[in-house]
């Protein structure tokens, strides 16, 4: 205890006991303070360690609130083949382009992940992602199952929502992957170290929209030609602008090879986006045309 | 020159006061031939340069000493686009070499989007290999590959310890080096196409192997192009 460590000969019990003295001083004065009420936390929510009355984690919310602020990601579970979906947020024309992506990463052949959130954080666990897949494949001598990979990953999120004092990770990942277990799977995962399998879902901004949409259109067994298309049509709802380019999405499509039997991990080219776009804008033009008649009969 | 049944082995060796002079020393019946670890396995390899391609060859026997196990051993690896490593050595270390390697190319291409050019990646090599200094992998690796937007050949050879040596016309490494060594010489030329290559790599190849008990058959060729990659198999003496 500081008392006991104080160094003897000090009156006062030399630094130990100055800093002791200090924070109670503070403490004694905050209490005095009014302290100013707010909607939620109040004093349960500068800690991860700590849970409030209501058994929430604060700080584990806070980082989910974060990643409302960045771009949106949808992904689709086609039957041959995985589309993941991301938004581009351009904060300004001065930015040098990206030589890499923000949003999609390869972890590995047989796994990609699109982020939500703050990108630095993400860096640090797509790092961490990679090394526990490679490392895998080295002992192994083959790809790491997609839930084993995951539950890795999740592991070490849910440390920082439990020790060490240090804030939970602001990101939220979609994996799109394939395994010889499971063959194709999507996978969310979240700042709270849960992740669940999906067959469509999205994160970021108005996902709750985006998802009452995929409940409504999703249908099991689709192709990837089908996904793709839902996943343009449910980004475009998410998507704060008014007209979509292919400059603020990127697609990506993980399937395999008729011939070679082999995984691809595709990006799609501003062209293959354009494309999609100019086919989505075509569909609902004709949707609205047949509204209209049936409106004007 | 000794009955090789249990009663004259090691036991009784040990017993045995005075070695008989003029006897070999035995273990098991057979004389051990080759010492050195890096010719338990046996291997052969040869790594040359040709116009804007270059070409490994290895054999594919695997051995333990004189006995033959496998005939298709892999001693060459396409570590990616522009690279192929050859590694002769131990076989244990050859497998596990090129496996850690592979990690690491990987884990490079993603963090880079780039792929390693052949000079890293025999750079990488050799830190890797010296970071064992004092209980090294028994491999002796020859690195290959086209270099840069040019794509000019380059060929690397080192030793256990990653010692490199850089040249422009051939590499040679494994239990027919010195044979290796010959065959090249005489055989080589510069600028050869690859097909040209081919047949010249092939035929330094299985004139060296047929000198070298513990390495031959059969063998392999790995040609790297700027467009494109072949694998050639050989048909040499199986003995």
């Amino acid at each position: 205890w500081p008392e006991a460590r104080g160094r003897p000969s000090c009156s006062d019990g030399g630094a130990w006991g100055r800093r002791r003295r200090e924070r109670e001083a503070q403490e004694a004065q905050e209490a005095r303070r009014p302290r100013a009420r707010t909607t939620m936390g109040s004093r349960y929510d500068s800690r991860t360690t700590v849970f409030s009355p209501e058994g929430r984690l604060f700080q584990v919310e806070y980082a989910l609130l974060a990643i409302e602020q960045a771009g949106a990601c949808v992904g689709v579970l086609a039957k041959d083949g995985v589309v993941i979906a991301a938004e581009k947020k351009t904060t300004s024309k001065l930015l040098a382009p990206p030589k890499t992506s923000e949003k999609l990463y390869m972890i590995d052949d047989h796994v990609a992940c699109a982020v939500a959130g703050l990108t630095s954080d993400a860096n640090v666990l797509i790092s961490y992602l990679r090394r526990v897949a490679h490392n895998y494949k080295l002992q192994y001598q083959e790809p790491q199952p997609l839930e084993q990979l995951i539950q890795r990953v999740c592991d070490l999120k849910q440390g920082y929502t439990q020790f060490g004092g240090q804030r939970p990770f602001g990101v939220s990942f979609l994996y799109a992957g394939w395994d010889r277990h499971y063959g194709f799977q999507l996978y969310q995962s979240n700042p709270s170290g849960n992740y669940g399998g999906w067959k469509a879902t999205a994160i970021g901004p108005n996902n709750q929209a985006a998802s009452s949409l995929l409940k409504k259109e999703y249908k099991d067994e689709c192709s990837i030609e089908e996904a793709l298309k839902l996943s343009v049509k449910v980004l475009n709802k998410t998507m704060d602008s008014v007209t979509p380019t292919p400059d603020n999405m990127e697609f990506s499509v993980l399937r395999m090879n008729e011939e070679t039997k082999k995984l691809v991990q595709h990006k799609m080219s501003n062209e293959e986006v354009q494309a999609l776009l100019d086919e989505l804008k075509q569909e609902e033009e004709e949707e609205k045309a047949r509204e209209e008649a049936k409106a004007a009969k | 020159s000794g009955p090789s049944d249990s009663s004259s082995g090691e036991g009784s060796r040990a017993r045995r006061a005075v070695e008989r002079p003029g006897r070999h020393k035995q273990q098991g019946g057979r004389r051990r031939g080759a010492m050195s670890i890096l010719e338990y396995n046996g291997s052969a390899l040869v790594a040359m340069t040709g116009k804007n391609c270059v070409a490994i060859a290895s054999d594919t026997r695997f051995g333990a000493q004189q006995l033959t196990i496998g005939t298709n051993m892999k001693r060459v690896f396409k570590m990616n686009d522009k690279t192929l490593l050859g590694l002769s050595g131990l076989a244990s270390d050859v497998m596990t070499v090129s496996q850690k390697l592979r990690l690491q190319t990987d884990m490079y291409k993603l963090q880079e989007e780039r792929e390693m050019k052949p000079s890293v990646f025999n750079n990488m090599l050799s830190s890797f290999l010296y970071a064992r200094r004092f209980g090294p992998y028994f491999v002796e690796p020859l690195v290959a590959g086209l270099e840069g937007p040019e794509n000019k050949p380059f060929i690397a050879g080192q030793d256990l310890l990653g010692a490199s040596v850089f040249t422009d016309d051939f590499v040679v490494c494994g239990t027919s080096e010195q044979e290796l060594f010959g065959t090249c010489e005489s055989f080589y030329k510069p600028n050869l196409g690859p097909d040209e290559l081919f047949e010249t790599i092939a035929q330094c190849m299985l004139a060296a192997v047929d000198r070298d008990c513990l390495a031959g058959w059969g063998g392999v060729v790995h040609i790297l192009t700027p467009t494109k990659y072949i694998v050639k198999e050989l048909k040499g003496r199986h003995d």
